[in-house]
C-alpha cells in the first residue's frame, strides 16, 4: 500500500510492521515472547514466595508459642525433679554410711 | 429407674462371661464410682481450671473440723457477647468462706463481695444414703438456683435422684457389670424449658487405664481414654461430638504429678493450648501458674496465684 502514490499530493508515511528487520535491538529483545514469559514467571514466583514466607511465619509462631506453653515448663520441672532426686541420693549415701547416725526424714 | 438402662447389657448371666481365665466373683463386684464422676480422670487432666489474673487463697483451720477461707481475685472477666469478639472487663472480688467437715456432715459456704452466695451441704444419713444440696444465690433476678440430690449406694450399684428449682428433675443409675466394666444411664426433665433427655454411659477401668463413653439424647457423644504411663505421668485424650449441632472437639493432654509440683497441659482441636502448674514452694504454700492460648480466636489468658493452707 505504501508504494501506490496518492492523488492530491499528500501521502502518509509508511507504517512500520513489528517484524521489520531494521527496528532497534533493545526493542526487539524486550518485546520477544521469551522475555514476556520470563517477566510473568518472575511475578508469579515473587507472589508465591511472599505467601510462603507469610504462612511459614504464621506456622512458626503457632508452633513456637505452643511449644513454649506446653513443653518448656515440663522440661524445667523434670530437670528440677532430677536434681532433687540426685540431692536426696547424695544425702542418703552421706548419712547412710555411718551406722550410728539416725535416719534422716 | 432401673428400666432406663436397656435390659440387655446389665443382666448378663454370670455363667456366660467371656473372661473365663479369671474367676470373677459376680456376687462381690466393687461399687462403681458415681455417675457424675464418670469422666473424672479425663476431666482432671484435660480441663484444668485456667484463670486470668491474680488469685490468692488463704485457708486457716480454727479447729479440727472447722476452717475459714479468704480469697482475693483480680483480673479480667469475660462477658458473653453476641458478636464474635470476646469482651473482657476487669473485675476484682474478695470471697469469704467457712467450712465444717465432719465424717458424716460437710457444710461449705462462700460469700463474695459482688453479692453472690454459694452453699454446699453433704450429709451421710446412713452408710448408704447421702443427701447433697447445692445453692447459688445472687443479686441479679432469675440467676439463683439450687439443687438437692439423694444418693443411694447399693452393693454394686449406685442410684441418684435429683431435684432442682425451675422444676428440674433427674435420676441416674450405674451398675458394675464385671470387675472392670460398669454401665449406667440417666434421665432428666427440665420443666421450665420443657426439655427432657435420656443418656447412657459406660466405663471400663483397669489399673493402668480408664476408658469411658457417654451418649445422650441432647446430642452429645463423649468418649475419653486415660492411660497411666507410670506412677507420675498419665496421658489423656477426649473426643466430643454433638450430632445435633455437628460440633466436633478432640483434645489430648498430659498430667505429670511430681514431688514438688503438678503440671497439666492440653491441646485442643479448636486450636487451644493450655497449661496449669501447681508448685509447692514450702509446706502449705503453693504457687499456681496458668496459661491458655487460643490461636483461632487470638485470645491469650495468663494467670498466677498463691494458695496458703
Amino acid at each position: 500500500m505504501a508504494a501506490q502514490p496518492r492523488r492530491g499530493g499528500i501521502s502518509l508515511p509508511e507504517r512500520r510492521s513489528a517484524s521489520k528487520p531494521d527496528s532497534s535491538i533493545i526493542a526487539r529483545i524486550t518485546s520477544s515472547p521469551i522475555v514476556s514469559r520470563g517477566k510473568q514467571a518472575a511475578c508469579d514466583a515473587a507472589f508465591v514466595s511472599k505467601k510462603l514466607l507469610r504462612s511459614t511465619g504464621k506456622a512458626a509462631w503457632i508452633a513456637g508459642t505452643t511449644f513454649l506453653i506446653l513443653v518448656v515448663p515440663l522440661i524445667i520441672e523434670m530437670d528440677r525433679e532430677q536434681q532433687f532426686t540426685e540431692l536426696e541420693l547424695q544425702q542418703a549415701s552421706l548419712l547412710g554410711a555411718p551406722p550410728t547416725a539416725p535416719a534422716h526424714p | 429407674m432401673a428400666g432406663l438402662v436397656p435390659p440387655g447389657p446389665t443382666t448378663v448371666p454370670a455363667g456366660e462371661s467371656k473372661k473365663a481365665e479369671e474367676k470373677t466373683d459376680f456376687m462381690n463386684l466393687p461399687c462403681p464410682i458415681p455417675f457424675e464422676e464418670l469422666h473424672r480422670e479425663a476431666l482432671m487432666s484435660l480441663k484444668p481450671e485456667a484463670f486470668e489474673g491474680l488469685r490468692f487463697d488463704f485457708t486457716k483451720g480454727l479447729n479440727q473440723k472447722f476452717s475459714l477461707s479468704h480469697s482475693v481475685y483480680m483480673g479480667p472477666t469475660e462477658i458473653p457477647s453476641q458478636s464474635a469478639e470476646t469482651i473482657k472487663i476487669p473485675t476484682a472480688h474478695y470471697e469469704f468462706g467457712a467450712n465444717f467437715i465432719d465424717p458424716n456432715l460437710m457444710l461449705i459456704g462462700r460469700v463474695l463481695t459482688d453479692g453472690r452466695l454459694n452453699a454446699r451441704v453433704k450429709w451421710d444419713l446412713t452408710d448408704n444414703l447421702t443427701v447433697k444440696a447445692n445453692a447459688q444465690l445472687s443479686n441479679e433476678p432469675h440467676m439463683s438456683h439450687g439443687i438437692v440430690n439423694f444418693d443411694y449406694k447399693g452393693k454394686d450399684y449406685r442410684s441418684q435422684f435429683q431435684m432442682g428449682n425451675a422444676a428440674l428433675f433427674g435420676a441416674s443409675y450405674i451398675q458394675s457389670v464385671t470387675r472392670h466394666l460398669s454401665l449406667g444411664g440417666e434421665v432428666f426433665w427440665a420443666g421450665q424449658h420443657r426439655k427432657s433427655g435420656i443418656g447412657y454411659a459406660a466405663r471400663y477401668e483397669t489399673d493402668k487405664m480408664v476408658a469411658t463413653g457417654q451418649v445422650a439424647s441432647t446430642g452429645v457423644v463423649a468418649l475419653s481414654y486415660v492411660q497411666k504411663v507410670s506412677e507420675k505421668v498419665s496421658l489423656a485424650s477426649d473426643f466430643m461430638y454433638n450430632y445435633i449441632t455437628r460440633d466436633v472437639t478432640s483434645s489430648v493432654g498430659y498430667d505429670y504429678i511430681l514431688r514438688q509440683c503438678r503440671l497439666r497441659g492440653k491441646i485442643d482441636s479448636n486450636g487451644c493450648a493450655a497449661a496449669y502448674l501447681e508448685e509447692r514452694l514450702n509446706m502449705g504454700l503453693n504457687f499456681i501458674l496458668s496459661a491458655e492460648i487460643d490461636h483461632r480466636k487470638k485470645d491469650y489468658k495468663f494467670g498466677f496465684g498463691l494458695t496458703v493452707g
